[in-house]
């Protein structure tokens, strides 16, 4: 016992790999799991996006209308509008999934009901249409992001 | 569904397999990866490997298991990247010829306490906090009925699928949100409280409502729903945790009312008297002839619902 005796080791994976990793655990045909990643990566970057926001639209109070316009002209590059893109995907995707969310969790609907296990041993919230939704955001996400990619680079 | 692969018994598993176990020795703090090949037979499973390493191999090896057939949830461990029973696993189904290598780890989430073993005491304390059982309002006659409490079979099947739950914390390991906060009740204890809340026979669902609505509580699930997947009896405590949530809405807005509480079944009208008890068999005589005993084949009355077991030595 020369390292004081015996202890239990912690074995969590934590914020970064849970929150990052959809294979964390290696389950087929579970796009939930994504779904769940992407939804908190997305919100990450809409958090970061509003704290900048805010702190643009704010210069013209504390620096003057003149500082509001260089600043817009400062934006006006390739590298902010790429940040747009990123931001309007993200925005896109936490929406819809947002929608399906609210859904299932505040009022219990595209769930499925409760019901005996049989074969094949699906869980019926996996049978019910939140899935359908889930694969509808996945179909819709790609489609809407290209169209606001069109508008923001100008090409449209 | 992970866990019942109806196939799985007819594949033939690789001759020889190599099992990688995370291991971990808790007084030096080391860990390390340690690999054992194992010679297979058809219907082995990764519990019955992880034996044969421990009696003929390494027996070192530290893990859980008791029932050997999925029943009491001891042998949960990550295999292969998904926590599994270890014992509804089989080898065929993890392995094959091209890839001849299961890693075994111990559950996600759980403190280890060695190898494969790992410390369930706030996993269960988590469950005790949800009170897993009948509570009734009226607690002395809780304590001596007088008659059944009275549930219908679409009530019972609504929440059937919930009572089966095994408390074998693979939903635990698989939650990412228990992976972030230890104090998550986590979807088994939520599933046992969604269970009771809805459970007609029960009383005290705001009282378990209230422990639900915590910052630990339902509300912490982002429904990623690996719990439901990775159940090895089909329980469903992604939809609980959901519907549990939809409830508590619903009751913060005023809404939500109980559907109904049962009843208490009322006592027969008429009791039918039990056919008195034959008189009790005495031998002819006090020397039994154990010989002729064990010779005689033994007869087997059957009266009113009880056995009696006689042999023809007795009267």
């Amino acid at each position: 016992m020369s390292s004081g005796g015996p202890r239990t080791k912690r074995n969590m994976p934590g914020l970064l790999r849970a929150s990052l990793n959809p294979w964390l655990v290696r389950v087929p045909d579970h796009p939930e799991r994504l779904a769940f990643v992407l939804h908190r990566v997305t919100g990450v970057i809409i958090i970061l996006y509003l704290l900048a926001h805010i702190v643009v639209t704010g210069t013209p109070a504390w620096r003057g209308w003149a500082a509001w316009d260089s600043l817009m002209t400062q934006f006006n590059n390739i590298w902010n509008q790429i940040g747009e893109f990123i931001v309007a995907g993200s925005v896109l995707f936490h929406g819809m999934n947002g929608i399906r969310l609210l859904l299932t969790e505040f009022f219990g609907l595209c769930l499925g009901e409760p019901e005996p296990p049989k074969p094949p041993y699906i869980p019926p919230t996996y049978r019910a249409c939140q899935r359908k939704l889930l694969y509808a955001v996945f179909a819709l996400w790609p489609i809407l992001w290209f169209v606001a990619g069109l508008l923001i680079f100008g090409v449209w | 569904m992970v866990g019942i692969d109806p196939k799985a018994a007819t594949k033939t598993p690789p001759k020889v397999v190599t099992i990688r176990v995370r291991r971990y020795n808790p007084v030096s703090g080391r860990e390390w990866w340690q690999e054992y090949k194992v010679e297979t037979h058809r219907g082995m499973t990764v519990l019955d490997a992880l034996l044969k390493i421990k009696e003929e191999i390494d027996h070192t090896l530290v893990m859980r298991y008791s029932c050997r057939m999925g029943v009491c949830g001891s042998c949960g461990m990550v295999i292969n990247g998904t926590p599994r029973l270890a014992c509804q696993t089989q080898i065929a189904e993890v392995a094959d010829e091209a890839n001849p290598v299961i890693t075994v780890e111990p559950l996600y989430n759980f403190p280890v306490i060695r190898d494969l073993l790992t410390d369930f005491t706030s996993f269960f304390e988590k469950h005790r906090k949800v009170m897993p059982y009948l509570i009734r309002n009226d607690r002395e006659e809780q304590e001596d009925p007088k008659g059944q409490y009275l549930m219908s079979r679409e009530d019972y099947e609504y929440l059937e699928e919930f009572t089966l739950c095994i408390s074998c914390g693979l939903c635990y390991a698989a939650c990412p949100v228990a992976a972030i906060d230890p104090d998550y009740l986590g979807p088994q204890a939520l599933g046992y409280l969604f269970r009771y809340v809805i459970d007609t026979r029960d009383e005290a669902w705001e009282m378990r409502l209230k422990i639900a609505d915590d910052e630990h509580g339902c509300h912490r699930c982002h429904y990623a729903g690996t719990c439901s997947m990775v159940c090895p009896k089909v329980v469903d405590p992604a939809q609980a945790i959901q519907r549990l949530r939809s409830i508590l809405f619903k009751y913060k807005l005023g809404l939500y009312r109980k559907k109904k509480i049962s009843g208490i079944s009322p006592p027969p009208k008429e009791w039918k008297p039990r056919k008195p008890l034959p008189p009790e068999a005495k031998p002819v005589s006090s020397e039994v002839d154990y010989k002729k005993l064990e010779e005689e084949p033994v007869v087997i009355e059957v009266e009113d619902r009880r056995i009696t077991l006689r042999h023809k030595i007795y009267e």
